[in-house]
């Protein structure tokens, strides 16, 4: 078939949602207008761990408003099926008030409905729920750990031990949350045995199955619905007990139940992104080339699940290398689940990797560019795949460029503006992104008009522009012409949107859905007598503006509405999907160089991030501007990890200490200069249909190695931990 | 499908008569003795019945204030905030709660010009005040300048807190705190978003304000 020409992809698009999102339209998941709601509000386990000894309802019961106190003394018992396929980590999931115990601080142990949201509240601090409490142990450091998952290639300990010169390096980096800004909130709606929720997922079929398997229901009972997700950043990548409570409270009250977390709540109630103990051994020769790693990774997981993450990769392929040798252990602590979180296990590897490989150079007195380019690998090692495309080397080159790097003094602390020490650094970035089954659905009407759906998400990244700019270019028609649907259960399922996935995923099947539809449009026309396309080879025709027309000849063709009205069509429609890479063989993999510029007042120890570049190799770029958007997001986000983000624990009895906005800090305007972001022109057809590498994660990966290294060649001050603070460099 | 679920444990939701015995006294029977209110159940004792039995009403007033130009006289509880009384009392879900301490500027409104947290006014504070939400800042289907330049500068993402970026933008150029990007990014630090739409938010307030 003739390819089809690109009038939507690639241009610098406004996004299609714009105007229900700046006019307050847009409805979240507690915004839905459901009759009769009453609300719902959580009683948390104020100890780390033990059991539930008495629970004391009588006063909730009393305050006006209140409809009822559930616990697991009053809870119906649920099934509890397993739910193979789900996101849910290997062990056993919380299931909530069905049993005594206390796993961690903030655990669900009540809920109480009332009537009003402010009756809710108060009623929830009116439970009074005594323990028996035991020390809950939630120091990642001090616990025991459970076994490795363990890679080697080579002989790791030989090739240090023949290096020239060694690097032995222990890193730490901070619990951090993500912290969306919608809360995480469900409205669930029984109708006899059916039931409605209205949930902050970024994976509806995911939740509309484990709602499914925890309830005993079949699935058609379920239907899930989140049209727009205020933020997830991969909080929303698995169904959370919240959701579960709010279909329990609403079964139970047979009242429609809206339940939001509190902030407070969102430290404990969704997961976040381990804090890690990190010891990178290093070995290279006197020019530079490496030689040996040896990767000891401790993480911190619950007690009930094992919470997994790729942060051995990085380790394996960024850099070429004979030995390497990695140990990965998750170290269950009383705390609720872990999650996965924008760059999930490469960002963090690639904290220490970039960190420890600018050690290097400062140590071997290489810039660390030519440093990098010296361990360039041919192949991806680990597997001996052949790279799908790796533009790496061409993200430093062009980054150099623009963001001046020829002036940066690599003797530390050499350059001063006034108080302020100035530095500037640089880090590699890495992310294999996901590539999972995907269905969508287009049917094209009689009016020329076009809808396409599939059950996928919206965080942020602007997946109904993007998705519409696709099907607008697969279908020949124009950008209004097209509307695309999602976050609805009742569409055909997608994978999780997230892991960078949505767009080779979900858009290989929006593509192979309205590839479909056009060509049946196609096959009309040359086959309709009455349509000047008749006997035209149907390869050499195209649709644009919705009008098929022979390819190189425009005057010839008609209108798919002309086309329809004639042959008494109502529609035309085609379901597509996407089955993943299939045999696809090779590494496929998103590269980033990111360059930072800090300024260090050389007598308080602040640090002030000053400009930032991100030079990314990421495939096809859909939607620039929004791709522009993106980035910028995640190098605010690599901000937060590299100065400012830090969940702390009291470990006396493993309450979070600072579970809120005023005490956990995410940047703000006045922390975030000026960020330029350059996608590199390109395409990457490794196992999709668009040439896309998936670009959410990538952008975040390595920008705290680089706000590291510029504060190290500011200050000549190594700091290993995250966030890098004011006190650390005093 | 009913089968699906043990009638045991869950009630179907259905069924008037069964609304004053409910789940908990099902429960009861399953987990074993019940004496009056307290309950015996896994070794742990429970008081209470898990039913309210609440009367009367939470103590409340009445304040009449001006929502986008519109009166309202309502009946609130004491307790209950401009942000709530927006969201779930008059419909106005524009205004978003993102911590509803103060910490994060989602629920910023307009009142009488200031701008303002509406998660830490209380509503009944308001009597004969003027508020504007995002739902009334553009003229029918005309947008307010800064609501267009959000859109054309791409200054969010998600969305979620971009009500109140807008509105703390409309502020923040009234105030006249719009001189530089470096000022209008201090005096936009009360609204966060955490998508990281900073460089464009101040690009898009910077744009509007030019304009005036």
């Amino acid at each position: 078939m003739s390819p089809q020409p690109q009038a939507a992809v690639g241009a610098p698009l406004s996004r299609v949602d714009g105007v229900l999102k700046v006019t307050g339209k847009a409805e979240y998941a507690a915004e839905h207008d459901i009759d009769e709601v009453v609300h719902a509000v959580i009683v948390d386990a104020s100890i780390g761990r033990g059991r539930i000894t008495s629970i004391d309802s009588r006063a909730a019961e009393k305050h006006a408003g209140v409809v009822r106190v559930i616990h697991y003394g009053n809870a119906p018992k649920l099934p509890y099926r397993d739910n193979a396929g789900s996101n849910n980590p290997p062990g056993r999931r919380l299931r909530v008030f069905q049993d005594d115990k206390v796993l961690f601080h903030g655990q669900p142990v009540a809920v109480v409905v009332a009537t009003t949201l402010e009756a809710a509240q108060h009623g929830a601090s009116l439970v009074k729920v005594r323990y028996d409490a035991e020390k809950p142990s939630t120091d990642l450091t001090k616990a025991e750990p459970g076994e490795p998952t363990r890679y080697a290639r080579g002989d790791a300990e030989a090739g240090l031990r023949s290096s020239a010169i060694r690097l032995d390096l222990t890193y730490e980096l901070a619990r951090n949350h993500h912290n969306p800004m919608e809360p995480h909130a469900t409205v669930a709606r029984w109708d006899g045995n059916r039931l409605t929720v209205w949930d902050k997922t970024q994976w509806v079929m995911g939740t509309h199955d484990e709602i499914a398997a925890v309830f005993g229901l079949p699935a058609d009972a379920v239907r899930v619905i989140n049209p727009f997700v205020g933020g997830g950043f991969g909080s929303g990548l698995r169904c959370w007990p919240h959701t579960i409570v709010a279909a329990l409270a609403a079964r139970v009250t047979r009242r429609p139940v809206k339940l939001v977390l509190s902030r407070k709540q969102m430290y404990f109630g969704t997961g976040f992104r381990p804090s890690y103990e990190y010891r990178l051994r290093l070995g290279s020769d006197r020019r530079g080339r490496l030689n040996a790693a040896i990767h000891d990774i401790d993480a911190e997981t619950s007690s009930y699940e094992t919470f997994n993450e790729a942060v051995m990769p990085a380790g394996q392929m960024l850099y070429s290398m004979p030995n390497v040798r990695q140990a990965y252990r998750t170290v269950p602590l009383d705390v609720n689940t872990p999650i996965w979180m924008r760059g999930p296990g490469f960002a963090s590897a690639s904290f220490v990797i970039e960190s420890a490989m600018d050690e290097l150079a400062h140590e071997l007195g290489i810039d660390p560019i030519e440093l990098r380019r010296r361990n360039e690998p041919s192949e991806d090692e680990s597997t001996n795949e052949p790279f799908s495309t790796r533009r790496l080397s061409e993200c430093y080159t062009v980054g150099a460029r623009e963001f001046g790097w020829d002036r940066r003094n690599p003797k530390p602390r050499s350059t001063r503006d006034g108080d302020w020490l100035i530095g500037l650094g640089m880090a590699a970035g890495v992310y294999d992104p996901g590539r999972f089954p995907a269905q969508a659905r287009a049917r094209l009407d009689a009016d020329g008009t076009a809808v396409v759906e599939a059950a996928t998400s919206d965080m942020g990244p602007g997946t109904y522009t993007s998705q519409t700019q696709v099907a607008a270019d697969a279908l020949g028609l124009t950008m209004r012409t097209v509307t695309f649907r999602l976050g609805d259960s009742l569409y055909p399922p997608t994978s999780p949107h997230g892991g960078s996935a949505t767009m080779a995923s979900v858009g290989s099947a929006v593509v192979d859905a309205c590839d479909q539809v056009r060509q049946q449009a196609i096959k009309l026309a040359v086959e309709d007598r009455e349509s000047p396309l008749y006997g035209v080879n149907a390869d050499d025709v195209v649709v644009r503006n919705g009008r098929l027309h022979v390819q190189g000849s425009p005057a010839r063709g008609e209108t798919y509405k002309s086309l329809l009205a004639r042959n008494d069509r109502s529609h035309l429609e085609a379901k597509g999907s996407y089955n993943g890479p299939g045999s696809e063989r090779s590494a496929y993999f998103a590269y980033n160089a990111t360059f930072a510029e800090v300024a260090v007042d050389a007598n308080l120890g602040l640090v002030r991030v000053r400009r930032m570049l991100g030079v990314y190799d990421a495939g096809r770029i859909i939607s620039p501007k929004l791709a522009e958007s993106q980035a910028f997001g995640g190098i605010v986000g690599g901000i937060g990890t590299a100065l400012l983000e830090h969940t702390v624990t009291d470990h006396r009895d493993g309450r979070i200490a600072n579970p809120g906005l005023a005490d956990y800090l995410v940047p703000v305007n006045a922390d975030v200069p000026d960020i330029k972001a350059i996608y590199l022109d390109g395409e990457d057809n490794a196992g999709n249909l668009l040439g896309v590498k998936g670009l959410g994660e990538v952008v975040q990966v390595g920008v705290a190695a680089a706000i590291g290294n510029a504060v190290f060649n500011a200050t000549g001050r190594r700091v290993r931990q995250l966030p890098i603070t004011a006190e650390a460099l005093l | 499908m009913s089968s699906e679920l043990p009638e045991s444990a869950v009630p179907p939701p259905t069924g008037a008569s069964e609304s004053t015995s409910g789940p908990s006294r099902r429960t009861f029977v399953a987990t074993g003795a019940a004496v009056g209110g307290a309950v015996v159940a896994g070794g742990a004792f429970f008081v209470g019945s898990g039913e309210a039995t609440a009367a009367g009403v939470a103590p409340s007033s009445e304040v009449s204030l001006t929502v986008n130009g519109t009166r309202r006289t309502v009946t609130v509880d004491n307790r209950t905030s401009l942000l709530d009384l927006l969201r779930e009392h008059l419909g106005l879900t524009g205004s978003k709660k993102g911590c509803n301490a103060g910490a994060c500027g989602a629920c910023t409104v307009l009142v009488d010009g200031q701008r303002v947290n509406s998660c830490l006014t209380l509503a009944v504070r308001l009597e004969g005040a003027e508020v504007t939400t995002i739902e009334g800042l553009a003229k029918g289907d005309e947008l307010h300048p800064l609501q267009q330049a959000f859109i054309d500068e791409d200054a969010f993402q998600c969305g979620y807190c971009t009500p109140g970026q807008i509105l703390s933008g409309v502020g923040c150029i009234q105030e006249g705190h719009t001189d530089s990007p470096e000022e209008i990014r201090e005096w936009m630090s009360g609204n966060i978003c955490r998508c990281g739409c900073y460089v464009k938010i101040v690009r898009a307030v910077e744009q509007t304000a030019g304009r005036k």
